[in-house]
């Protein structure tokens, strides 16, 4: 059976800590960038953004919201528009794979992306002399020019699909893959695992009442779900989830 | 058959055309576009034998638990330990990529004396004739290590002074140890067990004490819930993270938190919440309310709020006494859910004189602040893996970077149990470099080596018989074979944790509310930090994302 793989991510657990931007660049070969490098032409893949309520001074209420890629299921909207079959929506997983050896960097799926959860490179990937033997054996190195974005830590997904078929079983155990990010949060806010799976916890927790998806009213089917029991948390994400805000395009 | 040009031009454009729909064109594009993705300055990951191993993060003096992917010999992913009991798999945001330190453009990878390269011999010779001339001081960042012996020794030997240098985090208990006559290093935070948290600036939850373990009681026993089983409570001038997670944000003017805390001590007694156990404090509440900018009735209700939910522990984010009196007022030193002792006998530390002006000159270990730095005309040593910028040290000496040292990690400070581990050099000590150990020890052959002395240290624990080594399994101490074993569990990752003391009531001396002090605002949210430079991927945070303000230090 194949498998749909998500997250839900509680947003009245995350702390903003930022474990899971770096967790995520790290294990993903994401270079320094230079100083100039800013929201919107830097690279995280998995990105926290600040919410307010609106309100100044001790009205002023803040909450956190991690942002990747949403693995949309229905009218992929970065998969209908690449020229160069670069981006695919896998049948098996639910994962919308980034091919990068494909891409053009015509920037197409950046547009197309409701989330702008992808992310040009725009710069040669540098590191200081010697920092290369850092890298993470599992990932190669993107070139510039290309675009990027969060595949769910695909080169883990490999590995256990791998270690299972070593070991003769046709089905991964759930236990050898999670992300970097999911591993990183030291609250436990995100719960990642199998959606089609009705007993997995995610599964569970995604049906749950307080759950809810970034611009649900497009009906792209987003597969990262969030959790607050917070009204304003709520209208904030979909006011301001979805696209960088003022002071982080810098 | 007469070809004619017309004829050449329509099967060129027919050609051409045709092209389109075949596939050579879009193969060709792709071929081109893998081609580019091949340069060769484009840097190639790490081949060989990927292994997976454990060791202690020795960053900051919490010794974080860390799971670490090595490919050809060197780390190329951490993360957290799930089994371990104090972290329970957390890290700090910067431990993540703190495997790429090492090769950061800021690593310092020879002597400099005064802005020039030199050598060890030079620093030696230098540091041998300072001894000979004046008195020399030796300050240790981290004590209770095994090379903390060693700096120790040495200075019982050749008639050296030794003395500390703290963190915040530890300063925050020196108040207790001047009413208690307990050592400082002894006392801990009962975060477990509280159920209303009261922080004056505190950072908690941002990588403040061990990073996870109160992350993990917040997770668990308050967040998201309206009425939450723990309360937290942040009394900051700013929103900071911790104030945008707690239950309650007091704001409050920058610099008032002393003010606040002694009207907060004069409701609690005059409106009899708690036994009048110290003098009421002078300060008048309307003062109180113009210095903080708070209402009078909003102090009134902050001081009963803080009864609401029992046992309540107050947390300062320095030494200030004032702060640390309310903690005694509630009646929570000593006691579950407080400021509690931990086992052990703990340790009697001397802080660095305020004005170092009579010594000849000052050893730095590594792991002291790279910010600090006396003010004094001392010919200073100051050992350091990394050049954090603006340091005006005579000697600049380089030292092992992330797990290049064999040390070991004691208790955390802000730990409410005693833990030990050891931290092997999972990654070759670089020629050039040498921790403040080592050089002693090339002046005096004979002070113990840090192995000898760790064994020692394994040696007492195991005849202590208490506690319990987390590692793949827990075993309890009781059970354990011989002290050898214990060390090889030690050196393989695991750490020994110390049975939960039994809380006793600690009487406090302090007759009178102390004097006002001043509190300094904290510098920025990598505080807790001590490395000289940060990771470059932190960028990441305070760059690319303004999740965090831009470090205003050179270092970053």
């Amino acid at each position: 059976m194949s498998a749909r793989y998500g997250m839900v991510i509680d947003l009245d657990r995350c702390t903003g800590c930022g474990a899971c931007m770096i967790a995520c660049a790290a294990e993903n070969n994401v270079p320094p960038l230079p100083a100039k490098a800013t929201a919107r032409t830097g690279i995280t893949p998995m990105m926290v953004r600040k919410l307010s309520n609106g309100k100044d001074g001790a009205e002023r209420r803040e909450a956190f919201i991690p942002i990747a890629c949403m693995h949309c299921e229905r009218e992929t909207p970065c998969v209908a528009v690449c020229p160069q079959q670069a981006v695919e929506l896998d049948k098996e997983t639910g994962i919308v794979m980034q091919m990068p050896q494909r891409c053009l960097g015509c920037r197409y799926c950046m547009t197309a992306c409701p989330y702008h959860a992808r992310y040009f490179n725009w710069w040669d990937p540098q590191w200081p002399a010697g920092m290369e033997k850092s890298l993470n054996p599992g990932v190669s190195v993107r070139m510039r020019g290309v675009v990027e974005k969060c595949n769910l830590c695909h080169a883990r997904l490999h590995s256990s699909m791998e270690k299972a078929a070593a070991a003769g079983k046709k089905e991964i155990d759930p236990a050898d893959y999670v992300p970097a990010c999911v591993e990183a949060c030291p609250t436990g806010a995100i719960l990642f695992g199998n959606l089609a799976d009705e007993r997995d916890p995610v599964s569970v927790a995604a049906r749950g009442r307080d759950t809810f998806r970034l611009l649900e009213r497009i009906e792209t089917e987003p597969k990262i779900h969030y959790k607050t029991t917070r009204s304003w948390i709520r209208a904030a994400a979909d006011r301001q989830g979805h696209g960088p805000t003022e002071a982080q395009n810098g | 058959m007469k070809v004619s040009r017309r004829d050449l031009l329509l099967g060129t454009a027919g050609v051409t055309v045709g092209m389109v729909f075949t596939p050579v064109p879009w193969k060709l594009l792709g071929d081109v576009s893998v081609w580019t993705q091949n340069w060769p300055w484009v840097p190639q990951p790490q081949r060989g034998p990927v292994t997976v191993k454990q060791g202690l993060c020795t960053l900051c003096a919490s010794g974080c638990p860390m799971r670490l992917c090595m490919a050809g010999g060197w780390p190329v992913g951490i993360s957290g330990v799930k089994s371990n009991p104090l972290t329970k798999g957390a890290l700090c945001s910067l431990g993540f990529a703190a495997h790429q330190l090492n090769w950061h453009p800021a690593r310092l990878r020879e002597v400099r004396h005064r802005g020039r390269v030199a050598n060890w011999q030079e620093a030696q010779a230098a540091l041998e004739k300072a001894c000979s001339e004046g008195p020399v001081v030796v300050v240790d960042g981290r004590p209770g290590r095994a090379v903390s012996t060693v700096l120790q020794e040495f200075a019982e030997k050749h008639d050296v002074a030794y003395r500390v240098a703290l963190s915040p985090g530890e300063k925050a208990f020196a108040p207790y140890a001047d009413w208690t006559g307990i050592p400082s290093s002894s006392f801990g935070y009962d975060l477990e067990n509280a159920r209303t948290i009261v922080s004056f600036g505190t950072p908690l939850l941002e990588d403040w004490g061990i990073p996870g373990r109160f992350a993990r009681v917040w997770s668990e026993k308050a967040a998201g819930k309206d009425d939450p089983e723990l309360r937290l409570i942040q009394i900051d001038a700013k929103l900071s993270h911790t104030a945008a997670c707690a239950w309650r944000w007091v704001a409050i003017r920058e610099g008032s938190d002393a003010a606040l805390a002694g009207a907060v001590a004069r409701i609690l007694v005059e409106d009899n919440l708690v036994p009048a156990r110290v003098a009421i404090p002078v300060t008048m509440l309307e003062d109180a309310a113009a210095q903080t900018g708070l209402a009078v009735e909003a102090i009134r209700q902050l001081a009963h709020v803080l009864l609401e939910k029992k046992p309540t522990l107050v947390i300062a984010r320095d030494g200030n006494p004032e702060i640390a009196a309310l903690n005694v007022l509630l009646g929570r030193v000593g006691e579950p859910g407080g400021v509690v002792q931990r086992g052990g006998a703990g340790r009697a530390e001397v802080p660095l004189e305020e004005n170092p002006s009579k010594y000849r000159a000052i050893v730095l270990d590594a792991s002291v602040p790279w910010e600090f730095m006396p003010r004094t005309n001392a010919e200073v040593f100051r050992f350091a893996a990394w050049d954090g910028g603006g340091n005006t040290a005579d000697w600049l000496l380089p030292s092992p970077g992330f797990l290049e040292e064999f040390t070991d990690v004691p208790t955390a400070p802000t730990a409410a149990r005693e833990n030990y581990g050891i931290a092997i050099n999972l990654v070759p000590q670089p020629e050039g470099t040498r921790t403040s150990g080592q050089l002693l020890a090339t002046i005096d052959s004979s002070l113990p080596t840090v192995e000898k002395t760790i064994t020692l240290r394994c040696e007492q624990i195991f005849h202590s018989k208490h506690g319990a080594v987390y590692g793949d399994t827990v075993q309890a101490v009781a059970q354990m074979e011989s002290a050898k074993k214990l060390e090889e569990q030690l050196r393989s990752g695991a750490i020994w944790v110390g049975d939960v003391p039994r809380t006793t009531s600690l009487h406090c001396r302090l007759k009178e509310w102390p004097a006002p002090t001043r509190i300094e605002p904290a510098s920025d949210w990598a505080v807790e930090w001590p490395a000289p430079v940060l990771p470059p991927l932190a960028g990441k945070l305070y760059q690319e994302s303004n999740l965090r303000e831009a470090p205003e230090r050179s270092r970053a």
